[in-house]
This record gives structure tokens, C-alpha cells and sequence, in this order.
């Protein structure tokens, strides 16, 4: 047992960190939130360069065969940013569903264009009468010859607009909230029928409807068996709240952090804010709840390594507690901060809407709670 | 970074369970005969009796990894009564600040449980602000002996203690924390007076402890006088980390589970219901939280340095992790918990539930308030320097 990080991981640590800390000042973000695309082409390429994109995939796929420690290391840095650029939709959860249930054809024809940045994915899980569940699933694929039609629409699908290909989940079989009977397919967004509608989230990242009216898909498209997807999607989605949730603890460390420093500089009765223990004490709660989240995000982390599906309990108290205290660090930072934190001017507010975001992606605090007791 | 156990550690971990299981008491067995035969076997074993204590005093010398694994199986195992005054706060002062003469008389008595000691820190004038302590020491004109008067209070256990290890003000000049002189003296001698306090829970464990010209060779000071409180200090950090207690409140929470499943609610039990089942569900979260975040810091004070400030962490969140555990068993006993005394009626656990519960309510205010522990955060974690200082 040791939380020290290799030297290889350190390596992909400080290389990220120096990236985020080179491109990710405040201006800089916002400017690329205004983009149309929403994030810069350029820092796609470079991440493709520097090899992350390719990080955590298997090295018969044509990556580095990291694991989610490694992604780990990757999305908390990217959250002391709010890097903007679809690592998450494209990496984290598109790749990885491809590598885990793509034939060795379709892998070989998708996986080479997504680590070298070419090609982008993203991942339509949601509908909007599903809440949180994955499994509430009204999308339909009927099987017809060699292929499969589709019908549904699927919501927040997260860099949709911009992707090349989308990893949708439908039904093939069993009712609308069956775990039994929901495939995931791997459509090309220029298919015939599907209709995509890009939208800005309130953190300044890119979602989209994605509807589909008799698009027509191949059956050698299909991810895993057909009416055997729930698991893989599951797999997929435990990824992606580790994923996530080192995001999140990227980013309050940058909250707890700018809080003192705001309020040991900011005079307010002759004296700096934080002489008040009033403030002081909020701040510890603050930085007490971060790194209690850490402790988490470790925990689960290394979990979910040892013992994959096994460890979703964890998982479930990771995504909870995320939920929870990212935004009672991000309301206690805007509140600390006083006028200034409801301004767009400072960075603040923008870490706290990200933390809003992030709390629903996945199941929010609530949801997990419930599934973690039951 | 990884959390497998090593082929060792999966050896080490299978060895003190069987050691514990080998030497769990017997039915019928002199209880004290067993404890301190306990103690001993746990010494053969090569330190067991003192895990923390440093290889040259003879620790174990274990990895973080054994010592989690050490808390871990004793925490659910069938133990002796300890007491950490001795052996886990004074020692590591004598070992830091005392001589060799200190350290030769008075640690092979705290290692074999011959001698019980007590902490004469607070007085009814210096709770959390410890440094306001007003107990005297006047040095003898030719030097060799200190008068002390003066009263301690909230002395856990002076009434069994034979020694007290007792911060003493030698000078009132410059700064509070100047002048503080770091004394060892038997309790059991005339000019002690020991008055006990019952707590809330009718519990008599703490006292008020009165100095009446009670003498003290100086050779019973630690280090020099006038610089108690730098010992004093660092002692207040190893007391905070052993109070978070992390393992035991694993114990203590499936056991409330289990409690909590044998109340009938309905058609169901008590854990079917949705507002108590979140609480502890929460609680679960928290402390598998301060589970890591312990591991953590053992990891980082592997080097064999002080607990860093980061144990200030783990004191607020273990107390109040295990408050809110002897909250939840009253909330499961409902009506039944207001029953005082050992009158037998309502599930068996709801015995004695109030009184564990009002007892926690200590937690968070013995070894420095947690408002105290947020101030030494923001200070020395948070970095803040406040415009007085």
C-alpha cells in the first residue's frame, strides 16, 4: 500500500500540470468558451502529441495501457483549469466504451484516429425521463437483416456537436427500465436521420440533443452483445465518475485556495478578512471537506483498480460526497469573496458553476446516496 | 500509488490475527493475570506491546501499512485495557526531551503497565486556552526542589493514576506560553487532593485535582525550566491523533447497523426507513473518508516524524464521527433510551446508550475544543498570520 506516485506517473502529472498552467489562465479559458467549437483545435492536437489521448488505452489498441489512476492525474490537473477541450466525452467515456466492446475491426478502424485527435467521440447515455438511471432506456434499435434501426432521443450528450461518432445506448429488447435488453451502438454522426443540436452548458462546456428517426446502423456497430450493454455501460460510467470526480477535487483545491488568499489580502475594518474566525473557521471546513474528498477519490480510485465493477459502492460514495461538498466549497467560496465572487470577472464563480454541473453528470449527490444504502 | 497488501504484509496481518485470537481471554481467567501476561507475550513478539513507540526504545519499527493493519485487527479483537497517558503521551516526550536518567526510570514502568499516569494540562481558569495555566512551581533557594500550588481539572483517571506528568508556571514575564515548566510527581502523597466529577453520563472518570506545597526534586523536571510548553506541544498532537479513533468507529458503526436491523418499524426495520437509513449511510461515507485520509497521514509521517497538523483533521472529524454513532444508537433505542440505570426493558443495546452518547459530547471538547483545532488549522495548514501576531 502507497500513495506515491511512479515516476512515469509523476512525469504525466507535471506535464499536464505545466499545460493547464501555460494556456488555462482565466482570459484565455473564457476566450474559448465564446468559440463556436467551444475549445481550441490546437490544444487537441498537442494532448494527441503529448500522448494523452492514447494514455489509457490498451497497448494492443495502440495506447499506453494506463489505468484510472492515470486519468485520474489527468482530470485533476484539467480541473485546476476547466480545461474546455473533450477529453472527458472523447477519452474517458467513448474510447473506453469502443475498447471494451468493439470487435478487433471496428477498434483498428476507430481507436487509431481518436488517440492521433482526428477523430472525436461522445457518449449518448442520457433521456430525459431516466433521471439518473442508465438503465431507464426508451431509445429503440430494431433489428432488421444486418442492421439495426434506431429511434429516440437521447439528452446532455456532452461535446455531441463536435463529435465524429456517438456511443448510443438503445433497446433492443425488455422494458423501458430493464438492465436486460439495452445495446450500445457506435453511430457516425453524419448518419442519415440523426440530428444533432449543440448548445452551451452554464460552465461553459458544449452538450447536445441528439435525435434519431430511422437511422439505420450496422449490427457489426454494435458494443458487446446485443441486449448486454447495461454492464459495459456501466463499466463506462464508473469511469467516468472517477473521472469526474477528480475533476472536481482539481477544482475546489483551487477554491479553498483562492478563498485565503482573497480574504488574507481583502481589508475590511482596518483588519484582513481572514483575521475574522468567523471566516477562518468557514475556510477550514472548506479545506477539511477537500481533502476528505481526496481521501475518496483515492480510495475509490485504487478500488476500482483492484477490484473493477466490485468496488461501486465506493464508487457510489465518491460521486455522493463529490456532489456534496464541491458545492458547499463552491457557495462558501462565493460567499467568502464577497461581491467580487458573483462576478464573471473573478475565476471563482466559474469553478463553482463547473461544480454545479459536475454534481448532476452521473447521478447527483442524492441519487448516490441512495444507491450507496441500498 | 496502490492499496494491495504485500506478500509480507498479507504474512504480518496474518499473524496478529492469530495472535490475538490466541490470546483472547478465557472464561474463568484472573483478568489482570491475563492483561499484563498479555502484554508480555506482545513484547516477544518484538514490540508489540509499544507499536508506536520508536526502534530504539523498542517499537516494532512498522511500515504505515502494519500499523493500519495493527488498528485495524485490534480494533474488532479482544484487547487488555490500555491507558495512553503513559504510554503514548508522556513517552515520546521522555524519549524527545528527557535524559538518559528520566528515560531509564520512568519508561520500563509505562512499557510494563506497572505505573498509571495522568495529564495535569487544564484548570478551571485554562481549558482550551491551555497556555492560561496559573498552577505554581516556586524553585527552592538552594535549587534542588519546586513547591507547587495550585489546581487541575478534568484530570481523567487522577483517581487510579500513581504519577501525573503536570504543566507547572515557573514565570509570569513575557508571553503566556514563556514559563511553563514540564513536572513529574506521584499522586499519591500529601498535598494531593483528588475530587472526582460525575459527567452526564453519571460517569466518574474525571476530577479536579488540588496542589497543596507539594514538593518536586528537580530532577522530576523534563528539559529545561520556563520551556514546558514546547514539550507540552508536541505531546498535544499525539494525544489529537489517538483520540480520532477511525478503526474502532468501524467497529462501532457495523455494530449499530446491526443494532438498528433488529428494531421493528412497521413491516420492515428501522434501517427500511429512508431518513435514518441517509444518516447512516452518510456517516458511512464520512468515515470511509477519514479512513483514507488517516492512511494518509500515517503514509506521510511515515519518516517517523511528528503527526503534522494534519492530525488536527482527523481529531475533528473522528470525534464527530463518533458522536454521531452514539447518536444514531439512542435514535434506534427511541423511548427505551431514556431508561436510566440497569432496569431491563426494550432491546438491550438502548442499556447504556444515553450514557455512551452524553459521554461523546466530550469529544469534541477534551484535547483542545474543535473550534481550537479549526484555529490551529487555519494557522499552521491554511497559512493564515493574523495582523496581530
Amino acid at each position: 500500500m502507497n500513495f506515491e506516485l511512479s515516476e512515469e506517473q509523476q512525469i504525466i502529472q507535471d506535464s499536464v500540470q505545466r499545460f493547464v498552467y501555460d494556456n488555462y489562465q482565466l482570459e484565455a479559458r473564457q476566450a474559448l468558451t465564446a468559440t463556436k467549437q467551444g475549445f481550441s483545435s490546437e490544444h487537441w492536437t498537442t494532448m494527441a502529441e503529448l500522448g494523452w489521448l492514447g494514455l489509457t488505452l490498451p497497448e494492443q489498441d495502440g495506447g499506453f495501457g494506463g489505468n484510472q489512476i492515470d486519468t485520474m492525474l489527468v482530470m485533476e490537473q484539467f480541473g485546476k483549469g476547466l480545461v474546455v477541450e473533450p477529453f472527458f466525452a472523447s477519452i474517458v467515456l467513448g474510447a473506453r466504451a469502443v475498447s471494451l466492446g468493439g470487435s478487433a475491426e471496428l477498434k483498428a478502424e476507430v481507436l487509431p484516429g481518436v488517440i492521433d485527435g482526428s477523430r472525436q467521440l461522445a457518449c449518448a447515455y442520457a433521456e430525459e425521463q431516466a433521471r439518473f438511471d442508465l438503465h431507464d432506456v426508451t431509445t429503440r434499435a430494431q433489428a432488421e437483416d444486418d442492421s439495426y434501426v434506431l429511434n429516440g432521443v437521447k439528452g446532455m450528450v456532452q461535446n455531441g456537436a463536435t463529435a465524429t461518432q456517438l456511443v448510443v445506448s438503445a433497446r433492443t429488447s425488455g422494458g423501458q427500465a430493464d438492465t436486460a435488453g439495452i445495446s450500445l451502438f457506435l453511430v457516425d454522426a453524419d448518419t442519415p436521420g440523426v440530428t444533432i443540436k449543440g448548445f452551451p452548458t452554464v460552465d461553459g462546456l458544449q452538450a447536445a440533443e441528439v435525435s434519431l428517426d430511422n437511422v439505420t446502423v450496422p449490427a457489426s456497430r454494435l458494443l458487446g452483445a446485443a441486449g448486454e450493454g447495461f454492464d459495459l455501460l456501466q463499466q463506462v460510467a464508473i469511469d467516468g465518475i472517477l473521472a469526474l470526480s477528480a475533476e472536481a477535487v482539481g477544482a475546489m483545491e483551487v477554491l479553498y485556495k483562492d478563498t485565503v488568499e482573497y480574504t488574507s489580502e481583502r481589508i475590511q475594518f482596518d483588519h484582513p478578512l481572514a483575521d475574522f474566525q468567523v471566516v477562518q473557521h468557514r475556510m477550514v471546513d472548506m479545506f477539511m471537506e477537500y481533502e476528505q474528498c481526496k481521501s475518496l477519490l483515492y480510495r475509490a480510485t485504487l478500488e476500482v483498480v483492484q477490484n473493477g465493477v466490485e468496488a461501486l459502492r465506493t464508487v457510489h460514495a465518491l460521486k455522493h460526497f463529490v456532489g456534496k461538498v464541491g458545492i458547499m466549497i463552491g457557495e462558501n467560496a462565493v460567499q467568502l469573496h464577497g461581491g467580487m465572487g458573483v462576478t464573471e470577472e473573478l475565476r471563482i464563480g466559474h469553478y463553482f458553476k463547473r461544480l454545479l454541473v459536475l454534481d448532476a453528470q452521473f447521478g447527483n449527490s442524492d441519487y448516490h446516496l441512495q444507491q450507496f444504502a441500498a | 500509488m496502490d492499496i494491495d497488501l504485500s506478500a509480507e504484509d498479507l504474512q504480518f496481518k496474518q499473524e496478529v490475527e492469530s495472535f490475538l485470537a490466541d490470546n483472547a481471554h478465557q472464561a474463568g481467567q484472573d483478568y489482570n493475570e491475563w492483561r499484563l501476561n498479555w502484554f508480555k507475550l506482545a513484547r516477544e513478539k518484538g514490540g508489540w506491546d509499544v507499536p508506536k513507540w520508536p526502534v530504539e526504545f523498542g517499537g516494532p519499527g512498522w511500515s504505515p501499512t502494519q500499523h493500519y493493519i495493527w488498528e485495524q485487527a485490534t480494533a474488532s479483537a479482544q484487547t487488555p485495557w490500555d491507558l495512553p497517558f503513559g504510554l503514548s503521551m508522556l513517552a515520546p516526550v521522555l524519549m524527545n526531551y528527557g535524559n538518559k536518567e528520566q528515560q531509564d526510570r520512568f519508561l520500563p514502568d509505562i512499557r510494563d503497565r506497572k505505573v498509571n499516569w495522568c495529564q495535569g494540562y487544564s484548570e478551571p481558569g485554562a481549558g482550551s486556552d491551555l497556555a492560561n495555566l496559573k498552577t505554581k512551581a516556586e524553585l527552592s533557594e538552594d535549587g534542588t526542589y519546586y513547591t507547587v500550588n495550585g489546581t487541575k481539572i478534568w484530570t481523567t483517571l487522577a483517581h487510579i493514576a500513581d504519577w501525573i506528568f503536570c504543566l507547572t508556571r515557573t514565570s509570569d514575564t513575557g508571553k503566556k506560553q514563556e514559563g511553563i515548566t514540564f513536572l513529574l510527581f506521584p499522586m499519591k502523597q500529601k498535598g494531593v487532593e483528588v475530587k472526582p466529577i460525575i459527567t452526564l453520563g453519571g460517569a466518574h472518570s474525571v476530577n479536579m485535582v488540588h496542589f497543596t506545597d507539594v514538593k518536586v526534586p528537580v530532577e522530576n523536571r523534563v528539559g529545561e525550566q520556563d520551556k514546558g510548553w514546547t514539550y507540552a506541544k508536541g505531546l498535544l498532537q499525539h494525544e489529537r491523533t489517538g483520540l480520532a479513533g477511525i478503526s474502532r468507529s468501524i467497529v462501532a458503526l457495523n455494530k449499530l447497523t446491526e443494532q438498528a436491523n433488529t428494531v421493528v418499524r412497521g413491516n420492515g426495520t428501522l434501517m427500511d426507513d429512508p431518513a435514518y437509513k441517509a444518516k447512516v449511510a452518510e456517516l458511512e461515507i464520512d468515515l470511509m473518508a477519514a479512513e483514507f485520509t488517516e492512511l494518509r497521514s500515517l503514509a506521510a509521517a511515515a519518516g517517523g516524524a511528528d503527526p503534522g497538523p494534519e492530525s488536527s483533521i482527523l481529531k475533528l472529524k473522528g470525534t464527530e464521527i463518533q458522536q454521531r454513532i452514539q447518536k444514531l444508537t439512542v435514535e434506534a433505542g427511541g423511548l427505551y433510551s431514556s431508561a436510566w440505570g440497569s432496569v431491563a426493558t426494550g432491546p438491550g443495546f438502548a442499556r447504556g446508550g444515553m450514557a455512551g452518547y452524553l459521554a461523546s459530547r466530550a469529544y469534541t471538547i477534551y484535547g483542545g475544543a474543535s473550534e481550537v483545532q479549526k484555529d490551529v488549522i487555519a494557522k499552521n495548514v491554511l497559512g493564515i498570520k493574523k495582523s496581530g501576531d
